[in-house]
């Protein structure tokens, strides 16, 4: 299993209303619309986590398959790397 | 003259002005915030390499790597420092720009004072705020030609109370999120004075616009509103509609026309929150109006689904 970790961005801001999450992205001047898995993933990366515990984070909050879980929390990741909401830890 | 705490200037002819236009305003200048304006014959230069966000004539710099926000005017030369965690305002003011004073006061000091506001926790959006004959506070958001203000001054000539067509600041209340306009006239393009009517107004040179202070239409003024209807607004077509608004457009749109949260870390939680706040507490809608809004009896009420 993976030890490398990740963390959000110190300069994002999240809120969310009825299920819809926004990431405010202070650095960049954006913000992006996430859904709830999303937003789930974010809030658990205010602390450096392993995949392995996102994955975690996603199951004990819905009832998923480990399977799907942990391909929802990797696409969910590859795109905030991608976009610089999420760092990964050296 | 009202006195007026955090105020200082070294031409008492400007700090007198300054006063009066925020006495006008009736919003309050806690004692914990400074404005500090100096007059000079020659403003410095500062090199800043951040990209430049213009609202109205007004370029923002804000964020890494100065930290602070950065201010100047296009109109004449005018600049102003707001620190990062500091509740103060430095604004370094040309001749040429004093020259223009009510022009000044609108354009550049306000954005100014909208930095120094967010130290106290109230932030600007670009909003018109009423109360209706029920009591229910209501809310226009959108940018300078989606109806803000010729919607307002409709709704004072219906006996609305009316608290601002655009200068709107949201505080946290506790349970609620109420709003406290910024008293000033409802500014009326010659399309929408057509549609109003009024006879009471007067002009806004630099605006091309006229301009009312609500009783003037028949209304009364309100400092504060609790938003129970939040309006999304624009203007067209042939029939004035209101549909309700789902949860990601009234996130994006209140972000969009409360964009100060995204300059600084100052607050921007908070901020957010507030946003987030405001739209849980009332119902959203989007709204287009068209001028069959102003035959309605009761205005915007004939329209809620």
């Amino acid at each position: 299993m993976s030890n490398v970790r990740y963390l959000r961005h110190p300069d994002l801001r999240l809120t969310s209303l009825e299920g819809e999450g926004v990431i405010l992205h202070l650095k960049e001047r954006r913000y992006f619309s996430v859904n709830e898995t999303g937003l789930l993933i974010l809030e658990a990366l205010k602390q450096p986590r392993t995949f392995a515990e996102l994955v975690d984070a996603v199951l004990v909050e819905y009832d998923v398959s480990p399977e799907m879980a942990a391909e929802t929390a990797k696409a969910f990741l590859d795109h905030c790397l991608a976009s610089v909401v999420v760092e990964q830890l050296e | 003259m009202t006195k007026l705490p955090g105020i200082s200037c070294n031409d008492t002819s400007v700090e007198a002005a300054v006063r009066e236009w925020l006495a006008d305003s009736r919003m309050r200048m806690p004692a914990g915030l400074t404005l500090r304006i100096e007059v000079v014959d020659e403003i410095a230069i500062v090199d800043d390499p951040r990209e430049s966000f213009l609202q109205g004539d007004v370029d923002i710099r804000a964020g890494e790597p100065l930290g602070w926000v950065h201010l100047t005017w296009r109109t004449a030369p005018a600049f102003a420092r707001i620190e990062e965690h500091r509740a103060e305002a430095i604004v370094q003011l040309s001749r040429a720009a004093v020259e223009q004073m009510d022009y000044l006061l609108r354009s550049f000091l306000l954005v100014a004072l909208i930095f120094l506001w967010k130290r106290d926790r109230r932030f600007h959006v670009h909003a018109a705020t009423a109360i209706d004959s029920k009591g229910r506070g209501w809310m226009l958001i959108g940018n300078s030609c989606s109806g803000k203000s010729t919607t307002s001054a409709l709704l004072a000539a219906r006996g609305w109370q009316v608290s601002t067509d655009d200068i709107a600041f949201i505080v946290d209340r506790g349970q609620r999120v109420a709003v406290e306009g910024f008293r000033s006239p409802v500014a009326l393009r010659p399309g929408g004075l057509a549609l109003i009517g009024g006879k009471d107004g007067f002009p806004l040179p630099h605006r091309g616009k006229t301009g009312f202070l609500p009783e003037a239409l028949g209304g009364n003024w309100v400092q504060t509103v609790e938003p129970d209807i939040v309006l999304f607004t624009s203007v067209g077509g042939s029939h004035t509609t209101i549909v309700p608004a789902s949860a990601a457009e009234i996130i994006r749109e209140l972000m969009q026309w409360s964009m100060w949260v995204m300059f600084e870390n100052t607050a921007a939680q908070e901020h957010l929150d507030l946003l987030t706040r405001l739209g849980g507490q009332a119902r959203c809608y989007r709204a287009s109006f068209a001028p069959d809004l102003f035959a309605a009896p009761n205005a915007l009420e004939d329209f809620l689904p």
